[in-house]
Formats: C-alpha cells, structure tokens, sequence
C-alpha cells in the first residue's frame, strides 16, 4: 500500500516471507480479479458448445479442452513469471510446491494438496479439494463416463512448464464429478529439457 | 539518464520488438538492429560461459543474500525501485495487476552469470532474461555503471516484462515468437517510459 511513496531502495521487505505468504500477497494486493460465478459459467458454456460441437465424441472434447488449455499456458507463464519473478525451482518437489501454493492461488484462489509422490519422485498429484471450474456442475449420464470436465487444466500445466523447459505429462486421474472421492490431477516430468535453458541460468 | 531505445529479444535470439524513445538521437537501421539482437543472443551465451564461478551470482558460490520465497536458492536481490512508474498518481489502470505499481518487492534476478549490462563512452545498454528465454534490452543516452542506475534500469525492464505478460501475450491475435504488433503494448510503454 505505501509502495509507491517508498523511494528507498528495500531489499528485504517480504523476502523473508513464505512461499504461501508471498502468494497470498500477490493475490491479495497485485492481481485484478473477475466474478467467480461469470467465471464458472462461462466455462461451463464453453464446455457445453464443445459437447455440442464435436456431437457428444467426449474424447475430441477433452482433446481440445487440453489443447485450449496448452495454448494458454505458454501464454499464461509469462504473467506467471512477471508477476512472481520466482527464480527456478531446483527440484520437482518445489515445482509441486510453487503450482500448488502460487499458481493455483494466484490465478484461482485455491490451493490443492501435493500427494501421492511416485517412488522415483517423477511423478505428483495435485487434490483439487475444491475446483472452481466444476462449480454448479452435474454432468449428463452420457458425459460422465469420458467427459474430464476440467481438462483445461492439464494443458494450461503442460503447456506452462513446459515454457520453464520441463517436459510433463498431465493428465486427470479422477473428478468428483464422476462420481469419484477425490479430484485427483497427475502431474509426471518426463525431462528438463536442458537444451533449451536459456543461457545465463544454471 | 534516459531511455533511448528499448529492445525486445525472442528466446531463438530473433528480434520482435524495437522502438526508439529519443526523437533525433542517431539510430540504427532495422537491419543493424537485427544483427544487434542476434549478437546479444550469441554474447549473454558465450559470457555465461567464461564468467569466472567466483562471480556467479547464485547463491551456491555466494555467501549474501537472503532467503527470499524459494528458500536457499538465492541469488541477491534486485532492489524495487518505489518512484519509477508509480502509475496510480495519475489513475491509470495497469492491466490485470493492481496498483499502486506492478509490484512492490525486492525480486531475485533470472541471470546468475550472463551479461547483466554493457557501457560505453556514449552509452549503457542493459539485459533482463527471463525464465522463458525472452530478453529485455534497454539502451540508456548516458553511460553508466552505478549500482542505482541498473537497478531503476532492472525495474524498468521488468515491468517491460509486466506489460509484456499483459499486452502480448494475452493478445489474441499475437503469434508467439513473431515481431510485436500491440498497439496497446506500444502506448503502455510510452508511459511507462515517459514517467522515468
């Protein structure tokens, strides 16, 4: 709030706060928000045109929510990084770390639990304790056999990291919606795609 | 100190943006600034390259710096810069970020060991990387090499960066990788420069 009054330099306000901390601020104080529900409506419509669109083939409709969803985040990390200048994370664990408490927070103010590590630490699911995508949502019979609702998601990831030069595979392992306990997202690196780091960088 | 060009370089090292602030400063031709932005690309590698690891600057062979939100990983801290840009004095909004300003805290630099800034007896030019590969390339009138002045020039370039997440990349009809044409891009960093 004093931020613009303040003409000395400061290098250490809130450097020393947490990662959720930091998060909550950025969200707090430093991005605009829309309405929730024209938010999830909307994207319920988009759904519901594609459904419509591709003549109830559920599997065509989670394609080309995932490519929706890819094209916007290679876009989306670049607001992601403007916003945060977090530097890069030197493990999965604090990737996991990062898309839970900052992205998800940041861009739809929730925060889902990282669990479920695979043995070789490749590998992490993302517990969407409450998704506000499927607000509202009761999927048709027929949708709810193949239709992964919030697909978007998996390719806003995808496409995300991989513009930080990670190779993932995300994909979605359950959804309330269907019927399942839990909204389980998976999230497996593949590789860091060393090649293309940019130079200046470890 | 002004702004006499500011530059805008893709991960592959072509040129997409480039716009000139000083009216009648000398310029280079669209060709030389081409060659100017691929030669960048080529330098900041080979300089990440030969710089020696005791000037490196992430946090492994430093012992300063604190911890900022990633924990031990830490490169020292580019100080904010309250008095640049300061949009909200005159009410303009600033896109998807609300004011007073794009941000308002000390952030660690993207460039551990690569070209951070280059001066010359006419003038200083200054790099800002991204985690993407995107650079940022400001051209000050005066040299430089004081501490302040590249940390208002670091500012500056990453709420170029800023501007860059609002106005490109969130323009529909922007193809990644090819040269800006964002008319709203153009006018925010107008401001944005103007109020230095």
């Amino acid at each position: 709030m004093s931020a613009s009054t303040n003409s000395v330099p400061n290098s250490s306000t809130g450097s020393k706060k947490s990662l959720k901390a930091f998060s909550d601020d950025i969200w707090k104080n430093k991005t605009a928000k829309i309405n929730a529900e024209l938010f999830t409506l909307t994207y319920g419509s988009i759904v519901s045109q594609l459904c419509t669109d591709y003549e109830r083939d559920f599997v065509k409709v989670n394609n080309q929510l995932f490519l929706m969803g890819y094209n916007i985040g290679m876009r989306l990390i670049e607001d992601f990084l403007a916003r945060t200048a977090l530097p890069r994370c030197e493990s999965l664990a604090k990737t996991s770390e990062v898309v839970s408490k900052c992205a998800f927070k940041i861009f739809l103010n929730v925060t889902p639990q990282v669990g479920n590590w695979s043995s070789s630490q490749d590998a992490f699911s993302l517990f969407l304790d409450e998704n506000p995508l499927s607000d509202f949502v009761e999927l048709p019979m027929d949708a709810a056999k193949e239709l992964w609702y919030s697909n978007i998601l998996c390719g806003v990831l995808k496409g995300a990291l991989e513009m930080v030069q990670m190779d993932c595979d995300v994909f979605f392992t359950s959804d309330v919606l269907k019927g399942d306990q839990t909204t389980e997202l998976r999230v497996k690196l593949n590789r860091v795609l060393k090649d293309e780091i940019p130079a200046g960088e470890d | 100190m002004a702004i006499q060009t500011i530059l805008v370089i893709n991960k592959s090292g072509g040129l997409v943006y480039q716009r000139d602030f000083v009216p009648n400063a000398p310029r280079l031709s669209s060709n030389e600034y081409l060659i100017l932005a691929g030669t960048l690309q080529g330098i900041v590698a080979i300089a990440s390259q030969i710089t020696p690891k005791s000037l490196q600057l992430d946090g492994k062979s430093s012992a300063r710096g604190g911890s900022e939100p990633m924990g031990n990983n830490s490169a020292p801290l580019v100080p904010y810069m309250g008095t640049l840009g300061a949009t909200t004095a005159n009410g303009a909004p600033l896109g998807s970020f609300l004011g007073p300003d794009y941000f308002n805290d000390a952030f660690a630099s993207w460039n551990g060991r690569g070209l951070k800034h280059v001066t010359t007896d006419q003038n200083s030019l200054f790099v800002y990387h991204t985690l993407t590969g995107i650079k940022f390339v400001a051209v000050s009138t005066q040299p430089t090499t004081n501490a302040m002045a590249v940390a208002v020039a670091e500012n500056l370039l990453r709420k170029t960066y800023c501007l860059y997440a609002d106005y490109v990349m969130k323009n529909p009809f922007y193809e990644p990788e090819m040269p800006i044409k964002c008319e709203l891009f153009d006018q925010h960093l107008g401001t944005l420069v103007k109020q230095l």
